[in-house]
């Protein structure tokens, strides 16, 4: 039981990692971005392209900086010169994205499934209640847990962090103080892709790799995005918790009913508050 | 100099020409009303200024400077503080949060948290109730104080009065000529011809996209610039 809740939690911080991304780069781009779950994929191929060297941890720094590299790439080409068309535009470029990042990982790496190995210093399990429990997945609860709480206090403590809430709430408004939004967007979509890899590397021991990895968590996510309230940082902390709990819950008593039953609590959810639990967007 | 002047500026939003030929200009100090009834054009001349028309013809100077790319933080970064039509209260963030996005520039000057607090005491009272629990009264007052937390040499206001009760229009007129004799330079929006007449110096009369009339206020009755207006 204890052990099930564990399990839940590391993907629910999973998802955290993913949906927190997706959170930033909405409020500041207005943008549903498809290509997340890509980028991803492409954060846990490089990290396991470095890690199967031997290099482990320089495989998770080199993701990560290339992530957030291809973050501002991404919102200088994309996000900033589409932003005077309609969404519509911005989303089918991302799902356009999406596809290219699948053709050249195929390309590149193959399609064949990938098994990322687990860095030797978090090898091994622990008891926990009686029932061993692998290190590695304490690892990825305590990397969700590090980045929620750091990001939650950046946002809340320091200029930028002001500038963030503001500008996710009413960039026009902000930008008319003086500060330059798409400065500011740069290093908030940056930051969301950054946290993309880090998660598709943190995640890459446990699922394997393949070059559709980032789909299937990507559907997750974006219901922990709606079910927490677009634009809410502390919604989808929530929200991803409950739905890890739900996914690994349906997975061992529900297994016929797991892929839908996180979309239904996010359609009863919606019912009962159509904002999402923190949302005051619509 | 003149801190903001339009010359002859046509604006578009997308294929709709909103702005046909507008011609005026604010000096240091100085209390200057645009006036004009609903949908002549008004907000688009703030909005041309940041940047979110496209200019078509003529040009906008700061400070005797053409500016050819407007953005949104350009008129704040050239010590231009706006109050917006509707305030533009950021409403999760909390009343203190609010008037610290005014320093963003981090120009110096006379204001200060404490100082704007001073003046407006319901904002410190209320510091930490989020922008969305104020009235209508208290948001202008935050709305304000967050332009001045800007120490600005030029503060512009679109249609501050709108939803005021007449006390409190009363109230603001006072604060604005006490802002002006201060030496910042007051840009009013309005159509209440009683602030209008309180506070500015000048004026001039916005129909149709385009300057109709202008001239000192000092010899214009409150009638006579009702006719303006109506024209
Ligand atoms: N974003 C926009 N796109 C197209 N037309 C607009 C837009 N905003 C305002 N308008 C039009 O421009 C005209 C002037 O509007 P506005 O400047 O807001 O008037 P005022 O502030 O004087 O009441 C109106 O006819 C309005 O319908
Ligand atoms: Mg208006």
């Amino acid at each position: 039981m204890l052990i099930q809740i564990l399990n839940g939690i590391v993907y629910g911080g999973l998802l955290y990692l993913l949906a927190v991304g997706l959170v930033l780069i909405f409020g500041l781009r207005e943008v549903v971005n498809f290509a997340h779950g890509a980028l991803f994929m492409i954060g846990a191929y490089i990290g396991f392209s470095i890690a199967a060297m031997g290099y482990w941890w320089s495989g998770l720094l080199v993701s990560v900086f290339a992530m957030a590299l291809v973050g501002c790439a991404l919102d200088a080409a994309v996000f900033s010169t589409l932003r005077k068309h309609d969404h519509i535009v911005t989303v089918l470029v991302t799902f356009g994205i999406l596809l290219i990042l699948e053709t050249v990982v195929t390309k590149v790496w193959g399609k064949a499934y990938l098994t990322y190995p687990v860095p030797p210093l978090l090898a091994g399990t622990v008891s926990i209640g009686g029932s061993p429990f692998p290190i590695y997945r304490l690892f990825v609860i305590a990397v969700s847990v590090a980045v929620a709480v750091s990001l939650s206090l950046w946002l809340r403590y320091t200029r930028t962090g002001l500038y963030i809430r503001a500008a996710s709430t009413d960039a026009r408004v902000t930008s008319m103080q003086g500060i330059n939004v798409d400065r500011l967007s740069l290093i908030v979509v940056g930051l969301g892709t950054a946290l993309a890899g880090l998660s598709g590397v943190v995640a890459g021991p446990l699922l394997s790799l393949s070059p559709t990895m980032g789909n299937y968590i990507l559907i997750d996510s974006f219901i922990v995005v709606v079910i927490g309230g677009l634009g809410s940082f502390a919604g989808a902390f929530i929200a991803a918790l409950l739905i890890g709990q739900i996914h690994n819950f349906g997975a061992v008593y529900l297994p016929w009913a797991a892929t839908v039953l996180p979309f239904m609590l996010m359609v009863g959810i919606l019912i009962w508050r159509p904002t999402g639990f923190a949302g005051s967007r619509t | 100099m003149s801190l903001l002047a339009f010359n002859d500026v046509h604006a578009l939003y997308g294929r709709a020409r909103i702005l046909n030929g507008v011609t005026f200009d604010v000096d240091a100090g100085e209390r200057v009303a645009l006036v004009g009834r609903n949908g002549v054009g008004k907000t688009t001349v703030v909005n041309t200024l940041c940047g979110v028309t496209r200019i078509g013809q003529g040009h906008v100077e700061i400070r005797g400077r053409t500016i050819k790319d407007l953005r949104g933080y350009t008129a704040a970064q050239n010590g231009i503080a706006i109050v917006m039509q509707g305030r533009g209260i950021l409403p999760n963030l909390t009343v203190e949060e609010n008037l610290l996005l005014g320093t963003a520039t981090g120009r110096k000057g006379p204001w200060s948290l404490e100082k704007v607090q001073d003046l407006f005491p319901i904002l410190r009272e209320r510091r930490a109730n989020p922008g969305l629990a104020l009235s209508g009264g208290q948001q202008q007052m935050l709305a304000i104080g967050r332009a001045l937390m800007a120490n600005p040499d030029l503060l512009i206001l679109d249609e501050p009065s709108e939803g005021l009760a007449p006390v409190v229009v009363d109230e603001l007129a006072a604060l604005l000529v006490r802002l002006g004799e201060d030496g910042i330079g007051i840009l009013l929006i309005e159509q209440n011809i009683s602030l209008i007449h309180r506070v500015a110096q000048r004026f001039y009369v916005l129909s149709k996209g385009a300057v109709a009339e202008s001239g000192s206020l000092q010899n214009v009755t409150r009638d006579e610039l009702e006719r303006h207006i109506a024209i």
